[in-house]
């Protein structure tokens, strides 16, 4: 076995540049990109009809993780909600006072128009927060285990806070 | 290691490359061990091929994502700015930002969950006629309607 390696080795330096030294005999370019090679595995799997592995089913929650998907969710729902806006006011006749008054007079009070607030105001104060965090993750700051969960609680607790200060005084 | 793999496919002075593949590949560490064992010392694990393609590669993914930071920088400072500067030209960026954020965020997420060629083509697709109509949106409310910064306002003050 290590004889045939060896000979394939020998074999190699027909491919490596010589001035690369003798280091590099082992290294060539791989022959797929990583999307081809994850495509490749999709491929197959599917094609075997394999069932997927469990994995969010079996393995257990945790902060960060929770808050890594929450932060997915805030993005896509308000992203869902500025293109949904936007549609609208494409598609509606009348202008944007109109709406908010047609609103206003439905009488819903204060309770659930607070809520609502609070609706639109925790995924804007979540995300922004937690877009810091990753920011901060993105210059190579603050990965220790210690740090991502400190770091974590003082963005859930300034979202809460941030939101709650929102709808109550603004 | 895979890298052994590879010069053993590519290299066809070799009598039955493909045959060495898969025994390659099921004894990976024996070999690195045996050849620890010749004359020259072990570099590292030299996946360096960035550096040997020499060309082949592309620098697109690495500034897609400096571009995805860089825009979400901008977005941060354009909460204090609608706050305090009111205006178009707040109103116009608003909409570029928040648009092209979104519109990255969520083929990150497509990216994540759909698979197989045909079908990512068509979530793309998708994705960016939504965008392409949300700027659209946008803009138009923008120059037609109050504006986003007064929308902003005029919600919360009822």
């Amino acid at each position: 076995m290590a004889f045939l390696l060896r000979t394939l080795a020998r074999q190699s330096t027909c491919l490596s540049r010589p001035q690369l030294g003798v280091f590099y005999r082992h290294a060539v370019p791989m022959g797929t990109t990583a999307k081809e090679e994850m495509n490749k595995f999709w491929a197959k799997n599917n094609k075997l009809n394999r069932p997927m592995s469990p994995h969010i089913t079996v393995y257990q929650w945790s902060v960060p993780m929770m808050m890594s998907i929450t932060h997915r969710v805030t993005g896509v729902g308000l992203s869902g909600g500025i293109s949904a806006f936007a549609l609208l006011a494409l598609v509606l006749p009348g202008n944007y006072p109109y709406y908010l008054d047609l609103i206003h007079s439905l009488s819903i009070g204060p309770a659930l128009l607070g809520l609502a607030k609070l609706g639109i105001a925790f995924p804007v104060s979540y995300h922004t927060l937690n877009g810091i965090r990753h920011l901060f993750w993105d210059s190579g700051k603050g990965f220790t285990i210690p740090e991502v969960y400190r770091s974590g609680y003082v963005v859930i607790a300034l979202s809460i806070l941030t939101s709650i200060a929102a709808v109550a005084y603004m | 290691m895979a890298a052994i793999v590879r010069i053993s496919s590519v290299c066809n002075r070799g009598v039955k490359p493909l045959f060495y593949r898969s025994s390659l590949l099921s004894r990976p560490l024996v070999a690195q061990q045996k050849d620890q064992e010749r004359s020259y010392p072990l570099t590292a694990r030299i996946h360096g091929s960035t550096s040997l393609y020499a060309g082949s590669g592309s620098k697109a993914a690495s500034l897609h994502w400096t571009g995805e930071r860089v825009v979400s920088v901008l977005l941060l400072a354009m909460g204090p700015a609608a706050y305090y500067f009111p205006g178009p030209a707040v109103d116009y960026s608003l909409a570029a930002a928040l648009t092209l954020h979104g519109h990255w965020g969520i083929g990150q997420v497509l990216t994540d969950y759909v698979h197989g060629e045909p079908k990512i083509k068509m979530a793309n697709a998708g994705l960016f006629l939504l965008s392409t109509v949300t700027f659209a949106g946008l803009c138009y409310f923008n120059y037609n309607d109050v504006g986003i910064c007064k929308a902003v306002a005029l919600l919360w003050s009822k």
